[in-house]
This record gives C-alpha cells, sequence and structure tokens, in this order.
C-alpha cells in the first residue's frame, strides 16, 4: 500500500504540470486586455506597455511560462494584473472560507445522506421513503442560489432566525487567526461566542451548498444497500440467526458504502467548483468570488491559481478515496 | 398581559435563544455610529494617484484631501485644504492658501510642500486621474510658496481647472518619501493610506469589507461618525434585505427593480436624482457602413427612443452629446426623434438607399437595460432593410476591440459618467480625437470638433465658453456619431437615520461621509 501511495503521489506531479501549461497558454490566448483594463479608461499606450512589461507580458510565451512554473515551486504564483497582490496570499485568504464552507456541506450531506440512506433501503416503500425521495428530486432539482434566496427570506428576512450573509458579523472580531476555519479557530481559542456566530452564518449557505450531495448520497445509499441486502451472503447471514442490526452496520455498510465513497469523492470537487453561486448570495467571501472576479477581468494569474488549488485538492481527494476503498473493501489490494 | 402569535414567538423567543448575538447589526452597535455602505465593487488599491474606478475615489474622499472639493447641485468648488484661493487675470495662475488646521493622520501638518510633491508624483506617474491634468500641468507646475501657500503655474489656460481639483489627493510627502522603494512609493500606497482624511484604514479583507475609522482629533468639521463599513454584497437582493433590516444604511448600487422593491420599506428612503451619467450607442465611424453619414443620421432618426425611454426605469432622454443640466448644455439645438420619412430620406442619400446590410451591435454582457436598447435597434431598424447582429461582452473583451476600428463594432453601448462637473469632461474624453482606441471614444474624430473642445477648455470667459460649447454640439449632432440615448436617474438608498447627506450629481455615487451623522 505504501509503494501504491508513492506511486500516485509521483503520478500527481506530471498530471498538474499538463494542467498549469494548458492552463497557462489557455489564458494567454484568451481574446482580451486585462492589463489595459486594470490601467484605467484614460490609460496612455505608453502606461499600459510599461505595465505590461512589469508584469512580464512583453516576454515569449515559453519564457513567461518559464518564469511562472520556476515561480511555482518557489511558492511564488505569481501577482494579480488589478489588485497586484501576490496570488498565493490571496488564495490563502479565501481557500479556508471555501474550504469551511464545503467541509460543512458535505459533513450535512454524509450526516444525514448516509443514515437515511440505509433507513430507506431497509424501510423501502414506506413513509419515510416517499419522503426523502421527494426531498432528494427537489434537492437535486433546485439551484442553489435559488436555494439560498430562499433560506434568507424564510430564516433571515421573517423569522429572524439567522443572520442574512457574510461570515461574521459585520461589527465584531472573528476568532484569532490560527487555520482561517471560524469556527475551529474559535474552539482553538476557546471563543464560544465567536463559535456560535461563526455557526450561525455558516448554517443557512452550508445547507443551500448541501442539499443537492444529500440528495445524490442518499439515494444512491438506499440503491446500493438494497443491491447489497440482496446478496446470498446477507442470506446466508440471516439464515445462521445473526440479528439484523449486526448484518446491516457491520456486514451491509460497508459493501454499500463502495460507491457512495466515490460520489462523495467527486462531490469534493464539484462543491468546490461551484461555490460561487451561494458565496454570491451569501456574500461569503471566498474562492468562488475571487475566481469570478478574476475570470470576468481576465486577471490570469489569479484564475491559474484558483484552478490549480481546486486540481490539487480533487486529486488527493480521489486519491484518499482509493485508499478508503481499502478500509470498507477488504478485496481491494494495491498493487 | 402580552400576548405572541406563532410568528412573534418564533421570531422573539426561539431567535433570541439562537442565534442572537448574530442578528442586525445597530443593536450590537449600540453606543458607536457606525455606518454601513453596501456596494458591488472592491477597492484593490488604495493608491490616490494610480487607482481609477468609483470604489477607490470614495475611499480618497474620505481619507485624503483635494485642495478643493466639490459640493451640491450644481457641483460648487468649496474649500478642501485650501481654505481660499485666486486666480490670475490670464487663467494661468491659480494661488491656494492652505488651512492651518489640516492636519495629516500622523498628526503633522499639511504644508505646501505637500501639495506640491503630491501634485508632482501624480504627474510622473501619469495613472490614475493624471490624464485630466495632460497638457496642463508638468511636475513643475505647482510649487510651494513657504508653508502655507500653493503656486500652480498652467501650461495654458484651463477654465474645468477647479472642477479638476477634487480628483487630485495630497499625501503626506514625509511618509512616501520613507516608504519610496524602487515604484515611488507604489507598493507602500497600494495598501497603506497616507492622508489627511477624516478616516484611516481599519481592517481590511479584500473582497468583502474595508473599515475606516475616524481619526482622532480629526480636523474636519461635520458628521457624528465613529467608523464606517464598506461591504461588499453582489447580490442586490441581499442589499435589499439587509436595508430592511438595518444591517447596513447605504445600498449604492441599486437597479430600477430594486427601487421599485423597496418603495413600501419602512425607515429606507429612496434617493433617485439626475445626474451626469449618460447612455449613449457610438457608431463606428472609422471602419465599416456607418463611415458613411448620411447612414448615420438614418439610424439616428429612425431609432425608438420613446421605447428606449419607457424600458428604462426612472430616466430622460439625452438632449445632444452633453448632459442636461450641465454648464453650456444647449437646450434648444434640434436633436433626432424616431421620424421614419426622414429616416428613408437620408438612406436613399447614403451608399446604401435599399438597405440590405448587417450591422453589429455590443452591449455589456448581463447589463439587462443595454440588451433591451439593442433589441430596440433591430426592431427599429427593419423598416430600413437593416438587420442588426447583437452581440453580448464582457468588459475585457470590449476594451480589446476598441483599440482599432477594424475590430469595433458597428454600433458601441456606452455608459459614461463624467469625473468633473465640467463639459469639458464629456466633450474631451467622449468626442475629441486624441481619446480614439478608447471605450470613451474608439473612432470619432472631426479636426473642426477637436478645434472647437480646445478652444473651449482653454477659454476662462463664461460667455465665450458657452458658446463654444454651443457650436460644440452643432457640430456633434450633425455629424450623428452618435445615438444620443437616456441619463438614467442615480439611484441608492438609504436608511432613513442617516442625517446630512446633500446629492452632487459628479461621482453621486462616491459620497464625501465625514459630513454625515447616525441619528
Amino acid at each position: 500500500m505504501l509503494f501504491y501511495f508513492i506511486r500516485r503521489v509521483a503520478m500527481l506531479v506530471p498530471m498538474l504540470l499538463g494542467l498549469s501549461l494548458l492552463l497557462f497558454v489557455v489564458a494567454r490566448l484568451l481574446p482580451g486586455d486585462p492589463v489595459g483594463l486594470a490601467a484605467g479608461p484614460n490609460a496612455t499606450p505608453e502606461l499600459i506597455e510599461r505595465l505590461r512589461a512589469e508584469f512580464g507580458l512583453d516576454q515569449s510565451l515559453p519564457m513567461q511560462y518559464w518564469t511562472y512554473l520556476t515561480g511555482l515551486v518557489q511558492g511564488d504564483w505569481g501577482q494579480s494584473v488589478f489588485t497586484r497582490r501576490p496570488v498565493f496570499e490571496d488564495l490563502m485568504t479565501y481557500l479556508p472560507a471555501t474550504l469551511e464552507l464545503v467541509i460543512a456541506a458535505l459533513v450535512i450531506a454524509i450526516v444525514l445522506g448516509i443514515p437515511l440512506g440505509l433507513l430507506t433501503a431497509v424501510y423501502r416503500n414506506g413513509v419515510l421513503d416517499y419522503v426523502t425521495r421527494t426531498v432528494a428530486l427537489g434537492g437535486i432539482a433546485m439551484p442553489r442560489f435559488f436555494l439560498g434566496l430562499l433560506l434568507q427570506l424564510g430564516f433571515a428576512a421573517w423569522l429572524g432566525w439567522l443572520p442574512l450573509a457574510g461570515r461574521f458579523p459585520l461589527i465584531g472580531f472573528p476568532p484569532e487567526h490560527v487555520t482561517g476555519f471560524y469556527t475551529v479557530d474559535a474552539v482553538l481559542s476557546g471563543d464560544w461566542e465567536g463559535l456560535r456566530l461563526a455557526l450561525a452564518h455558516l448554517a443557512m449557505p452550508a445547507f443551500a451548498m448541501s442539499l443537492s450531495p444529500l440528495a445524490t448520497i442518499m439515494r444512491m445509499m438506499r440503491a446500493s444497500t438494497i443491491e447489497v441486502l440482496q446478496q446470498d451472503y446477507v442470506l446466508t447471514e440471516r439464515a445462521l440467526g445473526l440479528s439484523s442490526r449486526l448484518i446491516l452496520f457491520k456486514y451491509v455498510l460497508k459493501n454499500a458504502m463502495t460507491s457512495t465513497l466515490t460520489i462523495i469523492g467527486l462531490y469534493v470537487s464539484w462543491l468546490l467548483g461551484g461555490t460561487v453561486l451561494v458565496e454570491t448570495v451569501f456574500d461569503w467571501p471566498g474562492l468562488g468570488l475571487y475566481a469570478t472576479q478574476a475570470i470576468l477581468t481576465q486577471d490570469f494569474m489569479p484564475v491559474i491559481g484558483v484552478t490549480m488549488v481546486i486540481a490539487m485538492i480533487y486529486l488527493v481527494t480521489m486519491l484518499l478515496v482509493d485508499l478508503l476503498y481499502g478500509v470498507f473493501n477488504p478485496k481491494v489490494r494495491y498493487s | 398581559m402580552l400576548k405572541l402569535n406563532k410568528r412573534q414567538f418564533l421570531q422573539g423567543g426561539l431567535a433570541a435563544a439562537a442565534f442572537g448575538g448574530a442578528l442586525p447589526m445597530p443593536v450590537r452597535a449600540a453606543g458607536r455610529n457606525i455606518l454601513v455602505l453596501a456596494s458591488t465593487v472592491d477597492i484593490p488599491n488604495f493608491d490616490p494617484h494610480t487607482a481609477t474606478g468609483y470604489a477607490p475615489q470614495w475611499l480618497f474622499r474620505n481619507t485624503y484631501d483635494p485642495l478643493v472639493r466639490v459640493v451640491g447641485t450644481p457641483p460648487t468648488p468649496t474649500p478642501g485644504l485650501a481654505k481660499s484661493w485666486a486666480q490670475s487675470e490670464d487663467g494661468l495662475t491659480y494661488t491656494f492658501e492652505l488651512d492651518p488646521a489640516a492636519k495629516f493622520h500622523d498628526g503633522t501638518p499639511v504644508t505646501a510642500r505637500d501639495v506640491a510633491y503630491s501634485f508632482a508624483r501624480l504627474l510622473r506617474l501619469k495613472q490614475g486621474p493624471a490624464w485630466m491634468l495632460s497638457g496642463i500641468l508638468d511636475e513643475e507646475s505647482v510649487a510651494a510658496d513657504g508653508e502655507g501657500t500653493v503656486v500652480m503655474t498652467l501650461r495654458k489656460p484651463f477654465a474645468p481647472l477647479l472642477s479638476v481639483l477634487p480628483w487630485m489627493f495630497v499625501v503626506n510627502a514625509a511618509e512616501v518619501e520613507a516608504n519610496l522603494g524602487s515604484d515611488d512609493g507604489q507598493s507602500y500606497l497600494m495598501s497603506n493610506i497616507a492622508g489627511s482624511g477624516a478616516f484611516k484604514m481599519g481592517r481590511v479583507l479584500p473582497g468583502d469589507r474595508y473599515e475606516l475609522m475616524r481619526v482622532e482629533d480629526d480636523w474636519h468639521q461635520g458628521g457624528n461618525l465613529d467608523a464606517a463599513i464598506w461591504k461588499i454584497v453582489r447580490e442586490s437582493s441581499t442589499a435589499r434585505l439587509m436595508l430592511g433590516r438595518g444591517e447596513i444604511h447605504i445600498a449604492l448600487d441599486m437597479f430600477a427593480e430594486d427601487m421599485e422593491a423597496i418603495k413600501d420599506t419602512p425607515n429606507v428612503v429612496r434617493i433617485m436624482e439626475p445626474d451626469y451619467r449618460s447612455f449613449t450607442i457610438k457608431m463606428n465611424t472609422a471602419h465599416g457602413p456607418l463611415m458613411d453619414k448620411n447612414l448615420r443620421k438614418a439610424v439616428s432618426y429612425a431609432y425608438n427612443y420613446q421605447a428606449m425611454l419607457e424600458s428604462s426605469g426612472p430616466a430622460e432622454l439625452m438632449h445632444g452629446p452633453l448632459p442636461q443640466g450641465m454648464f453650456g448644455h444647449a437646450g434648444d439645438l434640434p436633436v433626432y426623434r424616431q421620424d421614419l420619412d426622414k429616416a428613408k430620406e437620408y438612406l436613399a442619400q447614403s451608399a446604401y438607399p435599399e438597405g440590405g446590410l448587417t450591422l453589429s451591435m455590443h452591449h455589456a454582457s448581463g447589463y439587462e437595460n443595454q440588451r433591451r436598447w439593442a433589441l430596440i435597434m433591430l426592431e427599429s431598424l427593419k423598416p430600413l432593410n437593416i438587420e442588426v447582429d447583437i452581440r453580448a461582452m464582457v468588459w475585457p473583451d470590449v476594451v480589446a476591440m476598441v483599440k482599432s476600428p477594424e475590430t469595433t463594432t458597428d454600433f458601441f453601448s456606452i455608459f459614461q459618467s463624467p469625473n468633473y462637473g465640467d463639459p469639458d469632461n464629456t466633450a474631451f474624453a467622449a468626442y475629441h480625437s486624441s481619446r480614439n482606441g478608447q471605450w470613451q471614444n474608439p473612432t470619432y474624430a472631426n479636426p473642426e470638433v477637436d478645434a472647437v473642445i480646445e478652444a473651449a477648455r482653454s477659454e476662462v470667459d463664461p460667455e465665450a465658453r458657452k458658446a463654444l460649447y454651443r457650436s460644440f454640439q452643432e457640430l456633434v449632432i450633425d455629424d450623428a456619431p452618435d445615438v444620443f440615448g437616456v441619463m438614467e436617474l442615480r439611484k441608492f438608498a438609504m436608511r432613513d437615520n442617516v442625517e446630512g447627506y446633500e446629492f452632487c450629481p459628479v461621482s453621486a455615487n462616491t459620497m464625501e461621509i465625514w459630513p454625515l451623522s447616525l441619528g
């Protein structure tokens, strides 16, 4: 397994290199003039040329890529043409907010989706099955931003239970920065009021993000469980007199989890890449908003940086998923 | 006995039990006057000599000071750092007496040397608002005469000088020089404030919020604000809800639909005022069929202006190239209104008497009103047997497109917001040939118009200037380089406890907040 792990990690390098090359070339070949845009409406041609040279855009494409690549390994991910801030620094600012949102959404989806999937498989065609099926269809069909707006109207504007938007009250100091995850930082610093505020702000956007994966995980878990429950070995276990609970949690759950695990892994990148609408509705200062702003202004380096980060997280997640297969299914061998 | 219905119970009891501390901010801000403004726009750069855009401009108006401010309707130059000024008879020399009370955030007084240093730096860097003074001042034009007197020597008379000065901010020379680096202090000022304004920078979370703190012992007289927050709210429905709940005090980027939605919201005041922001459909006068003046006139007469007005929300039609209400605007000149007979008459005189051509038209992607106005163009030109190929484009593509007439679409939709309340701004930026290749005037060039614009900006006698702008408008209307569109009302909303606000049609959304109070 160790050899498999090392081999998979080594494979990440050429994949990321290829991706960086592709992104770099595509970004540079797009029509548009980000430097002209950043220089302002009344910039002289001389000023635009000076700024172009400052950002190295007057060099040949291979030379630009080489400069980028050598910088990348030294932690220099380039500079935004608009803000002139280092891209790496920006990513470290926005990534924790997005990761916190995505992880919260996944936790909600997993914690609710797996047990509900199991239950609806065991009590299939019962009331719970019909109710969850309806919710699942709605969850998959309803756009996240629309759900977000509905939640805002219901829980913020009408009931007044939850804050409307943002990550923390406007007038208030977030927990002391350690990880950038406000909930984790609040726990680490023992700031329970901060934790309550952070959770209150996290609740609606995380739920809006979670509904689609929740529905998918639930349905996938239900289908897998039904399939496993019909296997001969389950019949044998029942014939041997093992309790239903033991069969379900010790034997069925593990086997049914394999396909659900793949879906969870895929949802990590889906959620990471799709936070923008929820972040827009809830003014969540995360990677999605950062990337959107960069895309709209064709600010190359932030766009490349965000894509690289999402790709890295996706590749690492899929590696973890592959390793977890072995935990849930001992028949899987790494070679 | 207090009776609660189910909704009141849920709103009150459960909310307090669950997330009470996260609820509307005014409760948490008790005892401090903190103004919160919601905008969709970020503030990427804090350097007043290099940054452009309305959000940075708002920051500068509240953290730095210019020599002269602009307030009211009509916009009037009023004292800023300069408590008084005098102009020589030939219009070439201005002398400013600085307010001795003015001081920087570090407590040092603002001196004439700081002013001279700031102008020299601005003109050296040639970025930000430097274009407004291009050809008028050079690096040596502004000099200190002692500690408190600034002498400005113009290379040629420039009538709108006092109107452009509100955008020239003064930095603390000693602080910038101490952090000069290799880029004239640009790296330092990009994220630091070295000003004398009423506020200094507090916490910053790029893309989310910028907090300004009132300077202790602030030398500005007015307002009761302790702090302000520029909060970026990208979704207007969210901004509307926040305004209704009192979580923000001012929502800046409101569309007509938003204004309609909040008209009955308690404690919210809608501001809908005419300002100088105009929308025009420019025509490619340097490449393609619209080089033909008769065809341009045919288009100008064919366009359905009434439909445009009706689809615009609160607005009025433009009357020529200059915004209504601005000095020199000639409201009595005849302008184009829909007249299909005249349109066909001019089409017959053009190189395309039967029509039978397709013209391309750009509009800003995601801007609903621009899309509507493009569709009106499509309908309006059908009787002339002219098709319109409508293209939605994002802004970076537009900026790249207008660099050359060959790549510019036949019609080009554009909003223009004057930076200063003088006809020179619109005339020079939108119609002078030196601006060709820029989005404000991609293609139009007429030497006669150039000459009039140049003469008018150098003329110091108001009546003579007015006459020059009249002939400018006559020439441009006759040339028909644009379909003169609409002037939408400036739209924003604020809570009714914001006191001391006075509308100014110049850069209305970059308001000075230090004179404001929270009641």
